[in-house]
């Protein structure tokens, strides 16, 4: 290139440089850039929140094809091997348990009904035995009938977790056998704790009375699983359905497609509908692009639940034309950081109050977006309007928001680390509003000298490989490691047992993984499991436990999570559903 | 009077001074290094925290610019308030030494190598050239999601940061080697032909000889040119790098991870700053490598005037 052309040429490129930053406003919020959110003809009852309260857009029209995107991919589709709400919600159209929620908007939706079963189940006199009949001309994908052995084999398997690593442990450590070690090693005798007196009746034998013993069967692990088709850890890519769509492929990491299984009849789980002609699972979707194709209905629902972006959030907010198809639901979830109580110096309690004292609330809370998408405040375990709830704060949040650096340092000189201390921080980096609360936590602890020294793991793996492995935890001096807890039925033992019992301490696929061990709040666990008592006092037993966990501080509450939804406008019956704090994905249609 | 004779660095130097705007891109290069140096302490804390500044429903700055003002002269990052200019300057010290030292790295190796597989020819050829096939089809996010559970956080007598950005030199350089190799290779296959070669030869040169001191000089223009065009893309590969939690350890800034930050999270919507001042930053970095490159080739050319 010539001089004087190139000179040229220099001048312009940043000329044009600095015209494009003048043109910039600092807003960018005035015109929402040419997105109107489709077309309302049909829906003539959207609104702002309307999904919360009441049936968005209902029909009973059939075909068309509902797209589903994840920004990552799932734990497993396995309805053995899965421990997320989004795919507690997502199974069960190819996978109905014992007993499921009513479908329903509200509190209402918190209601346990039939599933494969004809009723909730039996209980015998000393609350040992649970009895479920199941329905008769129950098919799987293939036509084969269901039998209570496939019931029972489904629990089975789920006890061998070198295999099937993720899942809630409930089965293990309420049946009459814990030691079975599954199926896979164990080819001979089988898990005695279970009895098939028939094909269509199913029989748990549980070590103590477990009056909950309805929820557990609610579970997708319930979902039959014939054993002579199980593949073990590859029983995902095609699991056998027996709900309203089976799988017609499967490409992991990329995407899953459903087609209408036709060895399905609504009876077999009227909560369930078969409306769409295909179910399209997109994975691994960049998260702002997944954001994009939502708003433009590409995409009809983001498969998490856990709401969109900072950018579409400030798009829908300004919009009255897209607020209209959004939701700010409550997600019932806490976000949440888990304080581990092996980790030295972390092993002292009065360290572990430092940190509850020292973090900066507010910041959290704006990290996770705000008291509006992100949630309000939280100072305890139990959500809100859960039975035993009480609004406590024994860290001084509501007094002093963005933290008490005072008590903080009293706490530290306390457990002997009067200038503070360093600790490894875990989180997961895929996500943004945990990644930007990471940072919230470790700009505020630095104050009172606690330096975090963060990792961060994809969410597909945190779990099963990383946070969740206590081994991987000590080896790398994880103190600190973001979380989040969605109750597996709204109760006091839902939220809370899976975080803080000591006897759910597992080595992969870990949920206590403040490994806190505490015999006064296992024993207050089982008190609270006597059938004797009354809901009244099951409750009061509760609120004890979250003050008793809250005071070992092995977890340092976020926010009460609200979801920020969008809802594309041709999708059909869309509500939230109370149980799994997002929108219910088993009665979706489309129209259009 | 004795005419002196000048050698090539003098001729060289000497056409390079008079060549305006490659001495404008030198200028800028040599700011910005000394901003990376120096810079960092006359800011102020690039993780400190302005919660004030944030408005918490939309997680925006307060105030137009990205909220510019007197004691931000480039305004606040959008969630935490923190010091935008405090930020691109502690970012340039990583992701100018990242850029610079993973093309170092991939220049030297892919040079060393295309010149051997160019020169040599036959089976040694076919090895190096298969070689990079092999590292341009790797599959890097692969290897990069492996790498996440075995950092330890400390190795070889490095921890922390300093670590990680050697990691990071390390693993971007090995994957960009081959588009330099490729290159190299290619106009050495074609050089080896010319005359000077069979010149050298005739008088007795060997080897190593041939290649260093014969076709390397020839080489410097495609390999500046090329050199000045991967830095960025070092740059912003390990804003990627970043986001799978292996790039530098966050509250740490660069200005791959404020782009990358600002673009796939949405940031860029509701505070275009965000994007453009890390945007810029990289911009006008490449513009003042390029226009220097260009000009130090224009001044090494041995045909130019």
């Amino acid at each position: 290139m010539k001089r004087r052309s190139r000179f040229a040429f220099a001048a312009c490129a940043i000329a044009g440089a600095l015209t494009l930053a003048a043109c910039s406003s600092g807003g960018g919020t005035s015109s929402s850039g040419g997105s109107s959110g489709g077309s309302s003809a049909s829906s003539s009852n959207a609104a702002f929140n309307a999904g919360v309260t009441k049936v968005v857009n209902p029909s009973t029209k059939k075909g068309g094809t509902l797209t589903f995107a994840l920004s990552s991919t799932p734990d497993s589709f396995d309805p053995g091997n899965t421990y997320y709400a989004w795919t507690f919600d997502m199974t069960r159209l190819w996978a109905t348990p014992l007993v499921t929620y009513k479908s329903c908007p509200g509190a209402c939706g918190n209601t346990l009904v039939p599933g494969i079963a004809t009723s909730l189940g039996q209980v015998s006199d000393n609350g040992l035995v649970w009895t479920y009949h199941l329905k008769s001309g129950l098919k799987f994908e293939d036509g084969t009938p269901v039998t209570s052995a496939d019931v029972k084999y489904a629990v089975e398997r789920t006890y061998d977790r070198s295999v099937l690593a993720n899942g809630p442990t409930y089965f293990p450590v309420l049946l009459a056998d814990p030691k079975y070690p599954g199926p896979y090693k164990d080819k001979t005798g089988n898990l005695t704790s279970i009895t098939t007196p028939d094909a269509t009746t199913i029989q748990f034998h549980l070590q103590s009375p477990f009056p909950d013993f309805n929820y557990v069967a609610s579970l997708p692990q319930t979902a039959p699983v014939p054993q002579a088709k199980d593949t073990g850890s590859n029983y995902q890519l095609h699991p056998l359905s027996t709900g309203p769509y089976m799988f017609q492929s499967y490409q992991v990491n990329k995407q899953a497609t459903l087609v209408p299984n036709p060895n399905w009849t609504p009876n077999e789980d009227p909560q369930v509908s078969q409306l769409a002609s295909k179910v399209v699972i997109d994975l691994n979707v960049n998260a702002a692009d997944l954001d994009n194709r939502l708003l433009a209905g590409d995409v009809d629902i983001d498969a998490q639940g856990i709401g969109v972006q900072a950018a579409t959030r400030a798009k829908i907010l300004s919009n009255p034309n897209l607020e209209k198809d959004a939701d700010a639901s409550p997600g019932n979830r806490e976000w949440f950081t888990y304080i581990n109580t092996k980790v030295a110096p972390l092993n002292n309690v009065s360290c572990r109050q430092a940190v509850e004292y020292a973090a900066n609330k507010t910041d959290l809370q704006t990290a996770w977006g705000g008291p509006y998408a992100g949630g309000q405040i939280a100072t305890t375990l139990l959500l809100p309007g859960m039975g035993g709830y009480s609004s406590f704060d024994l860290y001084n949040a509501k007094s002093d928001p963005t933290g008490d650096l005072t008590a903080a340092k009293a706490a530290l000189a306390k457990c002997g680390h009067p200038t503070g201390f360093t600790v490894g921080a875990s989180y997961r980096s895929d996500r943004p509003a945990e990644t930007a609360a990471i940072q919230a936590l470790q700009a505020s602890l630095a104050r009172v000298g606690i330096q975090l020294q963060l990792h961060g793991y994809p969410s597909g793996s945190y779990y099963t490989d990383f946070a969740g492995a206590p081994n991987y935890v000590h080896q790398h001096n994880l103190g600190i490691l973001m979380g989040g807890w969605s109750p597996d039925w709204p109760d006091g033992y839902g939220m809370m047992d899976e975080l803080i019992n000591g006897n759910t301490i597992a080595p992969s696929g870990n949920t206590n993984i403040g490994e806190l061990n505490d015999p006064a709040i296992n024993n207050m666990f089982t008190q609270a499991a006597n059938p004797s008592l009354s809901e009244t006092q099951r409750n009061a037993l509760y609120g004890e436990i979250d003050k008793a966990a809250m005071a070992q501080a092995v977890i340092l509450p976020n926010v009460y999570a609200t979801n920020l939804l969008y809802r594309n406008p041709a999708v059909t019956n869309v509500y939230t559903m109370t149980p799994f704090g997002m929108y219910n994905y088993g009665v979706m249609g489309v129209s259009s | 009077m004795p005419i002196e004779g000048r050698s090539l660095g003098q001729i060289a130097w000497r056409r390079l001074r008079k060549d305006r705007v490659a001495m404008a891109g030198g200028v800028i290069i040599i700011l910005l290094i000394l901003v990376a140096l120096v810079g960092p302490h006359l800011v102020q804390n690039p993780n400190a925290y302005n919660s004030n500044l944030i408005n918490p429903t939309f997680s925006r700055p307060y105030g137009p610019w990205g909220g510019i003002s007197l004691a931000h002269p480039l305004g606040v990052e959008p969630v935490t308030g923190r010091d935008m200019l405090a930020r691109v300057v502690v970012g340039a010290q990583y992701s100018l030494l990242i850029g610079f030292l993973a093309t170092v790295l991939a220049v030297v190796i892919g040079v060393f190598f295309g010149i051997i597989a160019g020169y040599f020819g036959g089976w040694i050829d076919a090895l190096i050239a298969r070689a990079m096939d092999v590292f341009l089809a790797f599959p890097l996010l692969v290897f990069a999601i492996a790498l996440i559970g075995v950092i330890p956080n400390s190795a070889w007598g490095l921890s922390g940061n300093t670590l990680r950005v050697s990691l990071l030199v390390f693993v971007i350089g090995f994957f960009a080697w081959p588009y330099m190799g490729r290159i190299v290779r290619g106009q050495v296959l074609s050089l080896r032909e010319r005359e000077f070669v069979d010149a050298a030869r005739s008088i007795g040169a060997r080897g190593p000889y041939i290649l260093f001191r014969e076709l390397l000089p020839n080489l410097v223009a495609p390999i500046l040119v090329y050199s000045t065009l991967l830095i960025p893309t070092n740059i912003l590969f390990e804003a990627a790098l970043d986001y799978l939690g292996v790039g530098l350890i966050p509250p740490t800034p660069s200005w791959g991870q404020m782009l990358s930050n600002a673009v796939s999270n949405g940031f860029y919507y509701i505070d275009p700053m965000y994007m453009i001042i890390p945007g810029l930053a990289i911009f006008i970095t490449v513009m003042a490598f390029n226009l220097f490159g260009d000009g130090l080739r224009d001044a090494l050319d041995p045909r130019g005037r």
